[in-house]
């Protein structure tokens, strides 16, 4: 054997190693194996972490102590066993980040120690060796808390001692622990709280439980550089995050639900899975497992099928990640970022009907945002809730629905802090009271030039009549657009963009500086742009602003001011 | 006193309820075998003091909490890596108890404990 295996033991298939006794430049491979195998699994045993604390991850701090022990001995000759462990330990515990790190260079402590004086090592001194480790991580600390990496360190030295009854190669203890550790691993959650509510196991249990692996799978020539066969708990699986991982071919992302007929062969199953696409995560829960994976078009059910070649499919779903990739940055666009507000200052709370007019509002500087407008009334306990949790008690409501008004100023009623309804009926009421927001001031004089502003503007709506009247001497047949000018209905036409300009007319868009529109959810962009055209051909002296306001069942909201 | 206002009242913690919830966090940490008393003299007598308030500091200025540690530690650990990560289960632990940010937590080793020679 080389004394420098290359870190793929593809190229090195390890035979024969078991005729010959562990020493010191045997057991350097192994080590290497086990840091290595962690490290393919870095990010899996990240994911893990529950404890919120700032000073790393626990896969990362668990490779990093790893990498300093192996480092001590790469480069060293020693060929007894014993003097070996101990540059292990001394790196481990050199190299020690964070807590999981500090306990496994207890264990390599305990480890080295057992092997003080041997030149190599037999099954009886690895059992001893695995008690050794266990026994210092312990001595470690006055409060041991089960569900960790101490819990699985424990049941590996169990597992070990049952072993030595059955056998005293320690190619075969090895066998017998890895399993062990494993299941070790998924009872962390049964002792540990956090964990259980998390719905994971124990990041540094499952750390120690890679590095074994690792060790085990040098031994049998398992490759060491893909993370294979992975199984986490199906509460833990993000499929969100596999969002980032698109690569391009891999247009179609296949989740299946399935209970498998016999044990899987995770093994051979990734390796069938691999063969289909990329980005693959097996999840398992009570039986069930999830697999998700990303496949290009053209091997689109190929992984349902061969689900249900090894089992029962419960749920199968397909979508095309690149529609999904599309509306997840349209979400990423949509989010409002509100003003905070400080105690002391006046917060306003702005009720809007579509999201753009939310982000107006929002840039316009309101603290929170209660959805609703005509037809979709917030109750007045929505917007309660809206202020209630605010840190400062002057509250400064803007309805911008005459509908909302009283539901605003019952909440008024309800809460100890001081609030103050400004009676805005109309959106572009609502947005020219918040241009006169002045949230240090004194919360009177600021209420009375706020609700002065109310008149400042000119408020278009443009929907369609919902049944056939006569009002304000104008009949209207349902299904026609209208025009209210401050809620008084001004114009009726079968055309919007008559209706459009009918109203602009009526209400003197010519001595005024700038029309702003608001289209809603229900008309497309390019109608949109058609009718701004002949505004701004009509009113060629006016500024003219389009925005998204995406509100339901109002064409446009106008704002003349 | 650590206190916190709102209009039907106050709510008022003593360093010592906070010295408890530090005091339990820290035993749970990895590598801290005891906590001693500031006093180093008077402190050998006391590692692995039941009374909270020995070994822990708590001081409250009207803004800012912060606590002193003084631990054991476990020879044969990484200290530093030990006392970073007393120092974060502590603030974790007092600052999710309490709701309250932490601003410093100081770990003051005051000795090492030998379990084994080696």
């Amino acid at each position: 054997m080389s004394p420098n295996p290359p870190t793929t033991p593809y190229a090195n298939p390890v035979q024969n190693m078991r005729k010959y006794p562990i020493d010191g430049q045997a057991l350097k491979p192994i080590i290497e194996a086990a840091l290595n195998w962690l490290r393919t699994n870095q990010q899996t045993v990240n994911a893990l972490n529950v404890f919120p604390v700032p000073d790393g991850d626990t896969g990362t701090n668990m490779v990093l102590t790893m990498q300093a022990a192996y480092d001590e001995i790469v480069d060293l000759a020693e060929r007894n066993v014993g003097k070996l462990a101990h540059a292990v330990a001394h790196g481990a515990l050199m190299g020690a980040r964070g807590n999981s790190g500090v306990i496994l260079s207890q264990l390599w402590r305990g480890f080295a120690r057992a092997l003080d004086n041997q030149e190599t090592l037999d099954g009886p001194s690895l059992v001893n060796a695995f008690h050794q480790g266990r026994n210092t991580a312990y001595k470690g600390v006055v409060r041991p808390v089960e569900g960790t990496i101490l819990t699985v360190a424990k049941d590996v030295a169990a597992a070990a001692e049952q072993a030595l009854a059955e056998t005293d190669d320690p190619y075969d203890i090895l066998e017998i622990v890895v399993p062990a550790a494993d299941v070790s691993v998924q009872h962390t959650p049964e002792l540990l709280a956090v964990l259980r509510d998390a719905g994971v196991v124990d990041a540094g249990g499952k750390g120690l439980f890679f590095l074994l692996e690792g060790m085990l799978r040098y031994v049998k020539g398992l490759p060491l550089d893909t993370p294979l066969a992975t199984v986490q708990p199906l509460a833990s699986m993000n499929l969100q995050d596999t969002m980032d991982t698109i690569e391009p071919g891999q247009d179609f992302e296949v989740v299946v639900d399935f209970r498998p007929a016999e044990q899987l062969d995770l093994i051979q199953f990734y390796e069938r899975l691999e063969q289909m696409g990329t980005s693959i995560q097996l999840g398992e829960g009570d039986g069930i497992y999830r697999m998700h994976i990303h496949v290009p078009a053209d091997k689109l059910y190929e992984p349902i099928e061969f689900t249900k070649s090894i089992g029962t499919v419960t749920k199968a779903a397909i979508e095309n990640l690149v529609a999904q990739l599309e509306d997840l940055e349209r979400e990423r666009d949509l989010k409002i970022k509100l003003t905070p507000v400080e105690p002391g200052q006046i917060a306003t709370i702005a009720v809007a009907p579509g999201p753009g007019i939310a982000r107006v509002f929002a840039s316009l500087g309101v603290t929170a945002i209660v959805e609703g407008g005509q037809t979709m009334n917030p109750s007045t306990q929505e917007i309660l809730h809206a202020f209630e949790n605010l840190p400062t008690d002057q509250i400064f409501i803007l309805p911008n629905n005459k509908n909302i008004i009283l539901a605003a100023q019952a909440a008024a009623q309800l809460t100890v802090k001081k609030v103050t309804v400004i009676p805005s009926k109309t959106v572009p009421q609502g947005m020219a009271a918040m241009m006169r927001l002045v949230p240090d001031g004194e919360p009177e004089q600021v209420a009375d030039d706020m609700k002065t502003a109310l008149t400042d503007v000119e408020t278009g709506e443009i929907t369609i009549a919902t049944r056939s009247v006569e009002i304000d001497g104008l009949s209207v047949q349902e299904g026609h657009f209208i025009a209210l000018l401050n809620g008084k209905l001004v114009r009726s036409n079968t055309s919007l963009k008559d209706v459009v300009l009918g109203f602009l007319e009526h209400a003197h868009a010519d001595h005024f500086e700038l029309i702003t529109l608001f289209f809603g959810a229900d008309i497309n962009r390019r109608e949109v742009d058609v009718i701004a055209d002949s505004i701004r051909k009509i009113y060629p002296e006016q500024e003219l602003e389009v925005q998204d306001g995406g509100q339901p069942h109002y064409h446009f909201i106008i704002a003349i001011e | 006193m650590s206190d916190e206002k709102n209009p039907l009242g106050s709510t008022r913690i003593s360093p010592r309820a906070i010295a408890t919830i530090a005091y339990h966090a820290a035993l749970q940490s990895y590598g801290v075998v005891g906590l001693t008393s500031k006093n180093i003299v008077e402190g050998w007598t006391q590692v692995l003091v039941k009374d909270p308030t020995h070994g822990i500091e708590v001081t409250y200025d009207g803004q800012n909490i912060i606590i002193d540690l003084y631990v054991i530690i476990e020879y044969g650990t990484r200290i530093k890596s030990v006392a970073s990560s007393v120092r974060n289960t502590v603030q974790y632990s007092v600052e999710k108890a309490l709701g309250m940010p932490v601003e410093q937590v100081n770990v003051h080793v005051r000795g090492l404990r030998v379990s084994d020679p080696d």
